[in-house]
């Protein structure tokens, strides 16, 4: 998306949206009703695609942080930045579909199930690296110390889906699927993927400009350089 | 060994000061005890008997003392530039990071020696019979805590800008270790059976955190300047 002709990122946008359209036809009308949940059980060809996004932007996120932490390129700490926006994003609906469908199925909004709780937590860790970059400066520092956060956060997610594997769990462990579902679900994770990448670009695009355009960036040189001067 | 020496030296450093002048531990361990103080009035006389959430309220109180702890000791190393002399002293880096957080330990533990007979107390905690097993876990949360507390103090704390936001991304760093430490304190509590992988994760924690303060804080102090 950096750099690219505005046609083609009409067209990317424009394809997505229709492969959105298809993906809301078949979960509508092609995917049979699910015997035991009825028809809420839709809502899991947006939960499950969301999910597997999120996962991926966590992994851009880490990735760019290292390579940040590497090369202090300002490329990677816009890609990282932009893919913590999306992380926290699609965590939301995940989060929100979660909600849905935990209210439908045993009652209530909220249950502290392993993989709402893993979610929440997840959220939490993003959301934080979020709120952390404005209070940091000058830029130069507000992108290493991110980068940082970043790489620990990351580290983080395993340790989270360890520990909350001590609260009991009322979620299905494995979900049957037949061959309708499965082509439905498929038909879901690609058009999600696309808005996922999609995003990641233009939020990373986007804070390039805001950077180019930042005066308070005052780049501050490590602190042994500076007393050798 | 010369790093481990250093290292040692910088926490009886911080520790001497911190004896000559209790400031840090006066304001952590205060405000544990009137965490825990708070909660118990809030939960009420019947609330308070509950032996369930015990856990939770003793970790909301070390949380926020604890922060309030890191913040307040690498604050004490921006008067007088001190700093960065400890930055150009003929050391290796990381001597500095393990100075901190052994000192940064010594203060948590102390404030979990007083906190802890408060909540026993106030919240009908009743771990006679099961020392053992909650100092452990207790020892492995605040190892974990305070490695976790000493690298981001460096990198965001002791410096206006940063002033508050070391509790926020401390607080979300530390949720797993919170999740699991107090899931094994109520377990302990109870007297049920341990399952799960709540020691190992412990373990795990205290180890990320080491290493990664151990290869984040140096960078993470030079890019400080003249914050």
């Amino acid at each position: 998306m950096n750099g690219l002709r505005p046609s083609i990122v009409m067209a990317y946008w424009a394809l997505t949206l229709v492969l959105f359209g298809v993906a809301i036809g078949a979960a509508t009308f092609y995917a049979p009703t699910e015997q035991t949940m009825g028809d809420i059980q839709r809502i899991f060809y947006l939960h499950l695609p969301a999910a597997l996004c999120m996962f991926a932007a966590c992994g851009v996120v880490f990735l760019a942080s290292i390579g940040y932490v590497w090369q202090r390129s300002d490329r990677w700490d816009n890609l990282a930045h932009g893919a913590a926006w999306v992380v926290v994003v699609f965590c939301s609906i995940v989060l929100a579909t979660g909600m849905i469908w935990a209210r439908y199925a045993w009652g209530h909004w909220w249950t502290w199930s392993p993989r709402l709780t893993f979610s929440l937590i997840l959220w939490v860790l993003f959301a934080v690296y979020l709120a952390l970059r404005p209070t940091l400066e000058p830029l130069s520092r507000r992108a290493l110390i991110s980068a940082l956060y970043g790489i620990v956060a990351f580290l983080d997610v395993p340790l989270v889906y360890l520990s909350v594997k001590l609260l009991p769990d009322i979620h299905p462990a494995s979900v049957e699927l037949d061959p309708a579902m499965r082509v439905t679900l498929v038909l879901w994770c690609l058009p999600m993927a696309m808005l996922c990448a999609g995003l990641i670009f233009h939020r990373s695009r986007r804070y390039a400009r805001a950077r180019a355009t930042d005066e308070s960036d005052q780049p501050v040189p490590p602190l042994g350089r500076q007393m050798h001067a | 060994m010369s790093t481990l020496r250093h290292a040692l030296g910088l926490a009886a450093k911080d520790l001497r000061q911190e004896w000559r002048a209790p400031h840090a531990l006066t304001l952590t361990v205060m405000t544990g005890v009137l965490m825990v103080v708070v909660l118990a009035l809030g939960l009420g006389p019947t609330g308070a008997a509950h032996a369930g959430g015990a856990g939770a309220i003793l970790w909301t109180a070390f949380l926020f003392a604890g922060a309030l702890c890191f913040e307040k000791t690498m604050s004490a190393e921006r008067e007088d530039d001190a700093l960065s002399a400890l930055l150009l002293a003929p050391i290796d880096r990381s001597a500095i990071f393990f100075g901190k957080f052994l000192s940064n330990l010594v203060l948590v533990i102390a404030l979990v020696l007083v906190v802890t007979p408060v909540g026993v107390v106030l919240l009908r905690l009743d771990i006679s019979g099961v020392w053992a097993e909650f100092s452990a876990v207790a020892a492995l949360s605040v190892i974990g805590f305070s490695a976790a507390g000493t690298l981001f103090a460096g990198l965001l704390g002791g410096s206006r800008r940063g002033s508050g936001v070391l509790a926020l991304a401390l607080l979300a760093l530390s949720l797993p270790l919170v999740l699991v430490s107090t899931q094994l304190i109520d377990r302990i509590v109870a007297r049920a059976p341990a399952s799960g992988p709540g020691v190992p994760v412990l373990v795990a924690f205290d180890a990320v955190f080491l290493v990664a303060g151990w290869l984040a804080f140096e960078p993470g102090l030079e890019s400080r300047g003249a914050t």
